[in-house]
């Protein structure tokens, strides 16, 4: 199952600046492992080891919040990952 | 609030409005908005509600014109170098429209302030730089119900979203939690000039919306700008039961400052150097620690200390076996907050007695080597 990955602009470090990559997976867990193991490190920065979205990052599935892992994506959709920007 | 001649004259264009007209302009007339932030995003939001006859603003900004700011912070101008920020935005916007009534707060909002700073305004705007003063002002806002539009930027991305207590979530529904120093601001990671104008401009047509009561509000509504690609998106966020100021059982019942940065707080393991302390210790050069400076890498460009290894924050956890062993690293950054978490980082994964370089480059700077330009 092939996806797109929006990655926020405070991680394009690990995607060498890319803002969207490809993505492989059937849940959002399965998408993440295949970013880590392209981008190593960025899972890291999203999810904390209990497997928790962490508190200033937010995951959504096209347009609607995905708030586990389990969600399930499908080929064709979106996965953004928006994250806290204090910039002002 | 009834129109004077003069200001009939000065919003023709709002009053041929059918959405706005006359009723419209006199509720603006009335309405008291407070700026929290006199930055990339409160300088347009503030000319433009200027400029709208927005009847009362406030301006919050602690901070003094630097020449970097010119380059998207169009409150200001050069000949206003070194001034306090609030009180030249104060000027600058008396001078746009002597019809309205400008407030400088030249202060830092706290908890023990924020509370009477809100008191007397209606309608909050968050252009602050930093998370913790968007916890605060979302915090405050909910106590005191006030609706806030609240934005943010990095590098060339930016995020709005209206809060109005009641009729969605709140910041914290969004991001229920994050500390300063997770995410870069824009003084180390850089900001396209025109971003904020963008975003600040939105934030400034969400509180006329709501002010004069026309159009739907960004409620419940994030909406994302990427400026490279010039795509705005939009997702849909709920209110969160369990969010802790405005959720069915609220934990904060009170506006509570942050705990205190890293930089200053206790720290076990981690050693304290100070400018002049490190200096010492870099001579003779062959018995230098390894210093591993955590500033993104432009930052690093501009000028660093000779042999260090520059391992940005972001990447240290990925990149922490290029630490040196058994030699007691020091870590440094521009102001030593960036650094201190490093350090942090460093000792839980197992490296042995980093030191943390306080007050980093700038310090450096003050007390060592005032020629060496700091980022």
């Amino acid at each position: 199952m092939s996806c797109t990955v929006r990655i926020a602009s405070p991680l394009h470090s690990y995607t060498a600046g890319a803002s969207r990559v490809a993505g492989r997976g059937a849940t959002l867990a399965e998408v993440l492992g295949d970013l880590e193991r392209r981008f190593p490190g960025i899972r890291f920065r999203m999810i904390d080891e209990q497997d928790r979205i962490r508190p200033h990052m937010r995951l959504f599935i096209n347009t609607e919040e995905a708030r586990d892992l389990s969600a399930p994506v499908r080929g064709g959709d979106t996965v953004h990952v928006i994250c806290a920007l204090s910039g002002g | 609030m009834t129109l004077t001649a003069a200001e009939r004259a000065r919003y023709q264009r709002h009053l041929s409005l059918r959405e706005i007209g006359a009723a419209g302009q006199e509720k603006l007339k009335a309405a008291r908005v407070l700026i929290v932030g006199a930055g990339g995003l409160g300088s347009p939001a503030a000319l433009y509600l200027a400029a709208a006859g927005c009847g009362t603003l406030g301006l919050v900004d602690f901070d003094r014109v630097d020449v970097s700011n010119l380059q998207r912070q169009v409150l200001f101008d050069t000949a206003g170098l070194e001034q306090p920020k609030a009180e030249a935005g104060r000027a600058r916007l008396a001078a746009l429209n002597p019809e309205i009534r400008v407030i400088a707060h030249a202060l830092e909002l706290k908890a023990a302030n924020v509370r009477a700073v809100l008191a007397d305004y209606d309608l909050v705007i968050d252009g602050s730089d930093r998370l913790s003063t968007r916890y605060l002002v979302n915090d405050a806002c909910v106590l005191l119900g006030r609706p806030l539009i609240s934005a943010a930027i990095h590098r060339f991305e930016g995020q709005l979203m209206t809060y109005v207590p009641g009729r969605g979530p709140c910041y914290r529904c969004l991001f229920p939690q994050a500390a300063d120093g997770v995410v870069a601001n824009c003084a180390e990671a850089g900001v396209l000039g025109v971003l904020p104008g963008v975003l600040g401009t939105l934030e400034a047509t969400e509180a006329i919306k709501l002010i004069t009561g026309v159009g739907t509000p960004l409620i419940g509504r994030l909406l994302t700008y990427d400026a490279l690609e010039l795509r705005f998106q939009e997702f849909r966020v709920e209110r969160r039961r369990d969010c802790a100021v405005c959720g069915d059982a609220p934990t904060i019942t009170e506006p509570r400052d942050p705990p205190r940065p890293a930089a200053q707080a206790p720290a076990d393991g981690v050693r304290r150097l100070t400018a002049r302390a490190l200096e010492a210790l870099l001579s003779p050069p062959q018995q230098a620690p390894p210093l591993i400076d955590v500033r993104e890498p432009w930052e690093f460009d501009t000028s660093h200390l000779a042999g260090a290894l520059n391992i940005p924050l972001g990447q240290l956890p990925q990149r922490l076996a290029e630490i040196p062993r058994g030699g007691a690293p020091v870590f440094i950054c521009r102001s030593g907050g960036r650094s201190m978490r490093a350090c942090q980082l460093a000792l839980a994964a197992g490296v042995a007695s980093p030191a943390n370089l306080e007050g980093g480059m700038l310090g450096w700077a003050a007390e060592v080597d005032p020629t060496i330009p700091v980022a």
